[in-house]
């Protein structure tokens, strides 16, 4: 029984079997396959939920039976059961290992346009000979798909760039970057950690950003990009790749990797800003962990939109950060389903009272006499009598909702 | 041989009651700030939970912080304890931290609620921990949280005044429904949550300590024992519980108590009394606490409601 019946507990045990029985099983050998042959859902988990751990990612989908905001939830409540036992050491872009990196500004860059694995240019049609099972696809020199790779490098050359950003700053086009803004690890807020208060800091808005959910960040950075917001961009540079993230060995201050990640990051440029004496480009920046182009471009424009005057929705902080959580807005938008039968009762009586108000041709505030009396106001009488209740017992059941047959 | 494994202490996958002792050391830091400033809200970094948000994560979190072994905790949902969502909570609370459990409200030292506060009247002995959508009262006519934060510190509620004003031109009366703004201790204006009317005058002066904790919102407030909670009113134009007063309860026969309207096929309803624990006692003819509203609806306290 849905709400209300007794049962209640039994009933939400029976739903989650049933929903058990309608979903395949998992095994080890699930949670591999899924992590190996669908890295950019494992990509998309691990980023919005904020947790490099592609394992614990494919498991949490394969649990789930794929529902995103399900496995991001729960990805997110164990990462937060976990303790912040240190700090790694700051990423340089500069050493990131790249796979891909585009620039739609120029038409070459230091370093050149890395294409890299990408299906931006792939005819995109259904492959139904796999169906048909006739013609299996054709055989990629992969590694054993049992094993997880999706962190590793091996599978292209990779290399090592400066930002198109830095060539921007020599050249003056972009302000330079104070050594003083350079803040110790200690000293950066951790939205996890932390309530997030406005006007917050650049740090607390792009770690948001990199767990914000995809589709909220996409809706509203579209929104913007489309010609409701200020923002023209150029990307300015997109990059793919891995980066190993350094920690100081406790025992011998060596630096020392802790292991490799899949990281994404975008950044934006738009025109004259800067002063009228000298304009100067602007730049907004998105990175997530695993490889999402989608949201580090949308993210890395909302970067350059919060910043903004109003009207629009989408160049208010509070605005984007709040409602591009996945766990919160899906969360929130699901918690509908609960019974609300009492503040809707709540309000119906208040409606109904207008019209007692009304009918009675009363005056601002009703007819004083009834107000005084605390319960003003009177409904038809209930036609029930203590005797009829056997009857409407049989009646009553008609609300339950049965959760298993 | 030694390896790492033999050094590194069992771990028991999770702390006691989930949270771990770096949450639950800030929910308390920023509870007692809400208890020393009634009223205000608190804001609380609000961690995820294997519980989807806003089904109670903020209550919950609360709990989590509060509860210990020799606890009794009740969970209710519009004023049912086997409600879905109320059954799946006290689960997880038991599950995580062995407390007991009791549909009785009497018996219960931590009571989490959605929607209700218990007909029985609460003692010193216990904690209310209302579940809260949306901490802001004046979300409707501020909805950007930062300006709203301005407006408290202000003590700026002329709009929230204008708005009362406004549906009285409009309607003739106040149409506001659950969720009905209070003054806490003369100063914050404050949600109680969306309780319905009915409950709101059981939180002014009242012996027991509530706190209110919206988890998807990252804010929690409180009311300590013995506040002055008064809905926002006109001199002239008194605050109105929910008329129900010829509303009877099939379950048990009693009135004035708060009900639940339910549909009948061809138009007619039957009520029962919401507060699911205290109809279980009546039935089985067990013996209740007082009542904050008596079989007459008057209030257990003097000169709270007009009457």
């Amino acid at each position: 029984m849905y709400v209300a019946a007794r049962g209640g507990e039994e009933a939400i045990q029976n739903a989650e079997t049933l929903y058990h029985q309608l979903n395949t099983e998992y095994d080890l050998n699930t949670v591999r396959l899924i992590e190996r042959n669908m890295p950019y859902l494992v990509d998309r988990v691990m980023g919005e939920g904020s947790l490099y751990a592609p394992d614990l990612a494919a498991l949490a989908l394969a649990q789930t039976g794929g529902d995103i905001y399900e496995a991001v939830l729960m990805l997110r409540a164990y990462r937060s059961t976990q303790p912040r036992l240190a700090y790694a050491l700051p990423i340089s872009w500069d050493e990131m290992n790249t796979i891909r990196r585009i620039s739609a500004a120029f038409k070459d860059i230091p370093g050149g346009q890395i294409l890299g694995p990408t299906l931006d240019y792939s005819h995109r049609i259904l492959d139904l000979a796999v169906i048909d099972n006739k013609s299996p696809a054709p055989k990629i020199d992969a590694p054993d798909p049992i094993q997880p790779t999706t962190s590793q490098a091996e599978f292209a050359p990779v290399t090592t760039l400066a930002r198109v950003s830095e060539w921007q700053r020599a050249a003056g086009l972009l302000p330079k970057v104070n050594a003083d803004d350079k803040q110790a690890a200690r000293d950066i807020p951790d939205v996890t950690r932390e309530p997030l208060l406005f006007p917050t800091s650049r740090a607390a808005r792009l770690q948001s950003l990199s767990r914000a959910e995809t589709g909220g960040v996409l809706a509203l950075g579209y929104a913007n990009m489309r010609g409701y917001g200020a923002v023209h961009p150029t990307i300015n540079e997109l990059r793919l790749g891995y980066v190993d993230v350094m920690m100081t060995h406790p025992m011998t201050g060596e630096p020392f990797s802790l292991g490799r990640i899949r990281v994404s990051y975008a950044e934006v440029v738009t025109t004259f800003k800067g002063s009228a004496q000298k304009p100067q480009l602007a730049l907004g920046f998105c990175a997530t962990l695993g490889w999402n182009e989608v949201k580090t471009i949308a993210g890395a424009m909302l970067d350059m939109a919060m910043d903004l005057p109003e009207p629009h929705p989408s160049h208010t902080e509070e605005y984007v950060l709040y409602h591009t959580d996945p766990v919160e807005s899906s969360g929130f938008c699901i918690h509908y389903k609960l019974p609300h039968y009492v503040t809707f009762g709540s309000s119906l009586d208040a409606m109904r009272g207008v019209e007692v108000s009304n009918s009675a041709a009363a005056s601002y505030y009703g007819d004083v006499s009834e107000l005084k009396a605390g319960l003003p106001g009177t409904y038809a009488e209930s036609e029930l009598a203590v005797s009829d209740l056997s009857a409407i017992d049989d009646v009553v059941p008609d609300i339950a909702l049965s959760a298993h047959p | 041989m030694q390896t790492l494994d033999i050094l590194v202490p069992e771990t028991s996958g999770y702390s006691y009651a989930f949270l771990d002792e770096f949450a639950k050391r800030e929910l308390r830091r920023r509870m007692l700030k809400a208890i020393a400033i009634p009223g205000y809200q608190v804001p609380y970094a609000s961690r995820e939970l294997p519980i989807a948000r806003g089904w109670g994560t903020g209550g919950l979190q609360v709990t989590l912080s509060l509860v210990g072994p020799s606890d009794v905790v009740k969970v209710i949902d519009q004023g049912a304890d086997d409600s879905v969502n109320a059954a799946n909570l006290r689960r997880f609370i038991v599950r995580m931290s062995g407390a007991q459990t009791t549909t009785d409200t009497t018996l219960a030292t931590l009571i989490q609620s959605r929607h209700r506060i218990p007909e029985e009247v609460l003692h010193e002995q216990q904690t209310l921990i209302l579940q809260v959508p949306d901490p802001e009262p004046l979300r409707a006519i501020e909805s950007n949280i930062s300006k709203a934060r301005e407006m408290h510190g202000d003590a700026d509620y002329g709009l929230m005044w204008l708005t009362l004003y406004e549906q009285l031109v409009r309607y003739k009366r106040v149409t506001l429904g659950a969720s009905y703004p209070v003054t806490v201790h003369g100063r914050y204006v404050m949600s109680p949550s969306p309780i319905p009317r009915w409950d709101v005058p059981k939180l002014h002066q009242a012996p027991f300590l509530t706190v209110l904790s919206a988890g998807r919102e990252k804010r929690l407030y409180a009311v300590p024992p013995y506040t002055d909670v008064r809905p926002l009113e006109f001199d002239d134009v008194p605050f109105r519980v929910e008329n129900q007063r010829n509303w009877l309860c099939f379950r048990t026969g009693e009135h004035n108590k708060f009900m639940n309207e339910i549909p009948l096929a061809g138009g007619n309803a039957i009520y029962e009394i919401s507060d699911s624990g205290y109809v279980n006692k009546r039935i089985l003819k067990q013996p209740v606490g007082n009542t904050f509203f008596d079989d007459n609806a008057k209030f257990y306290k003097e000169g709270v409601l007009h009457d």
